[in-house]
């Protein structure tokens, strides 16, 4: 009995003074609660084509490519939490991993963003909603890019680049999105 | 639902609606996540695991999959609630004990309108109600919320906030039928107005045959409803936002009631009929900007009740809030308000109830403001505040309350708090007389010449009821799938309303027709209770849903040793101790849904009312993207119960047994 006293003691205080309590600076942000947010209600006003999933009750899976700025927080928000009966599957990828083609959303972090033309070359045609938070994302062919105003959280949709993944975006978030239009070279030209 | 967030102490109702202060970002529109501030998040929405308070929030998933009909049905879910059916259209629904039709210990609110009637100090549960798929979600606060929420927050605060238009546009169409419910149907619209502006309008009817009494006859407590109504949602720029909504309905309840009669047999039991209608219309403006937002809120909110027998009134509130959120340094999070409200009633009389005046207008200011300050990176968060009242009744009440949250980990956290709450008078514990019972001539032992009334009476010296409540509570998420929640508290009241014994009178004239002997309100009784309410959420496959919830309530109220009050009349054997209950929830394939709930409920051993178990249970399917059927059965075991007995109205409860009803919902558009 004594014995378990002091182990629980022990363990609250390493709770208490690890450096696995002390997060990244991101992790708790409300900012990346904002944007795992809008990912779940993405999940939720997009229609991907039947192909895209192999069994009625085959889950969703949400990559995130690169260093994960959610910081678990994508994780922790999706846990237990379903679409359309479809369970939401998070998982973290390294580029080069074999199951990038498998998920239903690809989170591209800013940590890959000198390989943005191979990520889309290797998702295309694929029933894939990308989605990133740099500048130039949408613009070089990804689907969905965030983007910070006012210290509010924005989105741009290339709605082409969503046609070309035979990915339906419901009217309702395209009527809150910025159109974005598809430039490779990720100029502004209109 | 662990992991949802709510909108609580650092916010009043009044936020709740309006974006940036909604619940869990999963339970949020994209429209009101662009809303949100990157960097004010956590002032104005907590999640529920950063809350310190007892806190429960049930979303549209929960109510879609269960079978309930209406809000009561809705908040059997919720863990420590007592919600008790006493005929087919009047409930008795508390938190913590004292329960009762006129349960005055428990605030509840509809997107920030307070629906709790300062006439008796409770809620008209019958006419309060919503289309069940346009709710958003429905937070509750077990234990006191007076601070932000104000006087009668005493024991609970239900919050039950509906979506914004945005979130139903397109239609819906439901239709229901069954067995005690006979029909309800349903239908709502939305669409856009401009791209700024968006609306929803609904329409619902419903109508219930009678159910039966213990004796097995007829409880002629049919009842039938209609309501209309609409909201619409204006983003008038990227920092301002407004919200006007409004309701309509009409209402006529069936209930069998017994009465006091001066000729013998000295009471009669028939079939009555009571009529509701009424209206509101509420308007919000919320401003946001990255350090600070405000929001202003008015209100009309017209009740009208009419019922030969007992009574009729007309109610009017008026009532206008405003609210301010800011920081200051990295530390403090405040927030402050100011409110007015103005009651007006007329009411006419009947033998058996009257009030005076018969005509009145009152008066209700507020002013609160609360600090949530954070120590060791957010660790520990203490939050202290009070609200300041002043009512036409008891002139000044003050509402304080410090609470800490500590997070020991990410997943673990404890919370603690002392509150203090007040219970102000309602017009009926000022003016009230209401014949409760006669008593034939020549009984002993008053052996009177004259028939005895027994008449409950209120006084203008009734004072409020106070409170002041220690809570802990404890929270932790084992892992993805698992999740449990524990509170404590112990209340300590004073000035419980008691009924003291008067002088007796005679009334009539020129005949003096009976003695009256009047039980007068005063506050002479108070105690303690204390209880623990512990829950979990399992996920034990994908698939597969678990919830588990106790809970237990002693009560240790007394009359105090002044006190003359020989009535029975102690709450204590009328709550009860002992409640539980398990919900499953499962997604089988081909888009079918089934759930099971068994639900038990211990005796309230003063009102004879014997424990009961039931068992629920329905499935949904959705053969069509926009198409749903479901059956869904309550009490599935059929043990014929009742559930309540009710206070000074002596309605005949009706017997709980069992009853199914199926339903069909097309939908088109973005619902």
């Amino acid at each position: 009995m004594r014995i378990l006293r002091l182990i629980a003691a022990c363990l609250l205080c390493t709770a208490l003074v690890t450096p696995s309590y002390a997060q990244t600076a991101s992790s708790n942000s409300p900012e990346y609660l904002i944007k795992a947010g809008f990912t779940y209600n993405f999940a939720k006003l997009i229609q991907w084509p039947n192909s895209a999933f192999p069994q009625p009750n085959s889950p969703i899976v949400i990559g995130i490519l690169g260093v994960d700025p959610f910081g678990g927080t994508l994780d922790e928000v999706l846990a237990g939490k379903t679409v359309n009966g479809r369970d939401l599957v998070v998982k973290h990828l390294k580029w080069g991993a074999p199951d990038l083609k498998e998920c239903r959303i690809l989170f591209v972090s800013n940590s890959e963003i000198s390989r943005l033309d191979e990520i889309f070359h290797l998702v295309k045609g694929l029933p894939v909603l990308t989605i990133g938070e740099t500048p130039t994302f949408a613009r070089r062919g990804g689907i969905i890019n965030f983007v910070l105003e006012d210290e509010k959280v924005h989105f741009e949709v290339n709605v082409d680049a969503a046609k070309e993944a035979d990915i339906n975006i419901s009217s309702r978030l395209l009527s809150l999105a910025r159109i974005i239009p598809h430039t490779p070279d990720g100029s502004k030209a209109q | 639902m662990a992991t949802a967030m709510i909108a609580i102490f650092a916010t009043t109702s009044l936020c709740a609606q309006s974006g940036p202060s909604a619940s869990d970002v999963t339970n949020m529109s994209v429209e009101d996540l662009m809303n949100m501030q990157v960097t004010s998040v956590s002032k104005r929405s907590q999640r529920i695991a950063d809350a310190a308070a007892a806190v429960f929030a049930i979303t549209q998933e929960d109510i879609r999959r269960s079978g309930a009909r209406n809000i009561p049905e809705v908040l059997r879910m919720v863990p420590g609630l007592e919600v008790a059916r006493i005929d087919e259209n009047k409930w008795a629904i508390g938190s913590r004990g004292f329960n009762g039709r006129f349960d005055d210990k428990l605030l509840v609110l509809i997107d920030g309108r307070s629906v709790y009637t300062p006439l008796f100090s409770g809620v008209y549960w019958d006419v309060e109600d919503v289309p069940l798929e346009d709710i958003d979600r429905i937070e509750v606060i077990r234990g006191p919320g007076a601070t932000l929420w104000g006087a009668n927050a005493v024991d609970g605060v239900i919050n039950i906030i509906t979506k914004p238009a945005q979130a139903t546009q397109g239609g819906m169409v439901k239709a229901e039928g069954g067995t005690e419910q006979r029909t309800a149907d349903t239908v709502s619209y939305g669409d856009k107005i401009s791209d700024k502006g968006f609306y929803r309008v609904y329409g619902k009817y419903f109508d219930w045959q009678s159910g039966t009494n213990l004796a097995n006859q007829n409880a002629s407590d049919g009842w039938h409803q209609a309501r209309g109504g609409f909201r619409s949602d204006w983003t008038l720029s990227s920092a301002n936002a407004l919200t006007v909504q409004g309701d309509v309905y009409y209402s006529r309840d069936g209930e069998t009631l017994t009465l006091p009669t001066l000729a013998a047999p000295y009471s009669s039991t028939f079939p009555n009929t009571g009529f509701y209608s009424g209206g509101n219309l509420l308007s919000r403006w919320t401003h946001s900007s990255a350090s600070s937002s405000f929001s202003l809120q008015a209100y009309f909110d017209r009740t009208n009740y009419s019922d030969n027998s007992l009574f009729v009134d007309h109610e009017s509130v008026y009532d206008i809030d405003f609210q301010h959120d800011f920081h200051v340094g990295q530390r403090h999070e405040i927030v402050w308000g100011a409110g007015y409200r103005s009651i007006q009633d007329k009411n006419v009389s009947s033998p058996t109830v009257a009030v005076t005046p018969s005509q009145a207008q009152y008066n209700q200011f507020s002013l609160f403001v609360q600090d949530e300050i954070s120590f060791f990176d957010k660790r520990l968060r203490v939050t202290v505040g009070s609200k300041l009242e002043h009512n036409d009744f008891t002139g000044f009440e003050v509402e304080p309350n410090i609470r800490f949250l500590g997070n020991i980990s990410k997943a673990q956290s404890v919370w603690g708090a002392i509150s203090r709450a007040v219970r102000t008078p309602a017009l009926t514990e000022e003016g009230l007389r209401l014949n409760e019972a006669v008593i034939p001539a020549g009984m002993p032992p008053i052996n009177s010449p004259l028939p005895v009334i027994a008449a409950v009476y209120g006084s203008s010296d009734f004072k409020s009821e106070d409170l002041l409540a220690y809570e802990v509570g404890y929270r932790v998420q084992v892992n993805s799938s698992f999740s449990a929640d524990i509170a404590a508290f112990y209340n300590n009241y004073t000035n419980l309303r008691t009924a003291e014994p008067g002088m007796p009178f005679v009334e009539g004239s020129p005949t003096p027709t009976d003695l009256v002997l009047p039980y007068v309100a005063q506050n002479k009784m108070s105690g303690g209770t204390y209880g623990i309410e512990p829950y979990f959420d399992w996920k034990p496959l994908p698939m597969w849903k678990l919830f588990g919830s106790y809970s237990f309530l002693r009560m240790q109220i007394h009359k105090n040793s002044d006190s003359l009050d020989n009535t029975a009349d102690l709450p204590n054997g009328e709550n009860p101790e002992h409640q539980g209950f398990v919900r499953s929830s499962l997604e089988l394939p081909k888009h079918i849904e089934q759930y099971l709930s068994v639900r038990y409920v211990s005796p309230l051993p003063s009102l004879n009312v014997r424990g009961y178990a039931a068992l629920d249970g329905g499935v949904h399917w959705k053969p069509m993207h926009n198409l749903e059927l479901s059956f869904d059965g309550e009490n599935w075991i059929n043990n014929r119960h009742i559930e309540f007995v009710p206070d000074f109205i002596n309605t005949i409860p009706t017997v709980v047994g069992r009853s199914f009803h199926g339903g069909i919902t097309w939908t088109y558009g973005e619902r």
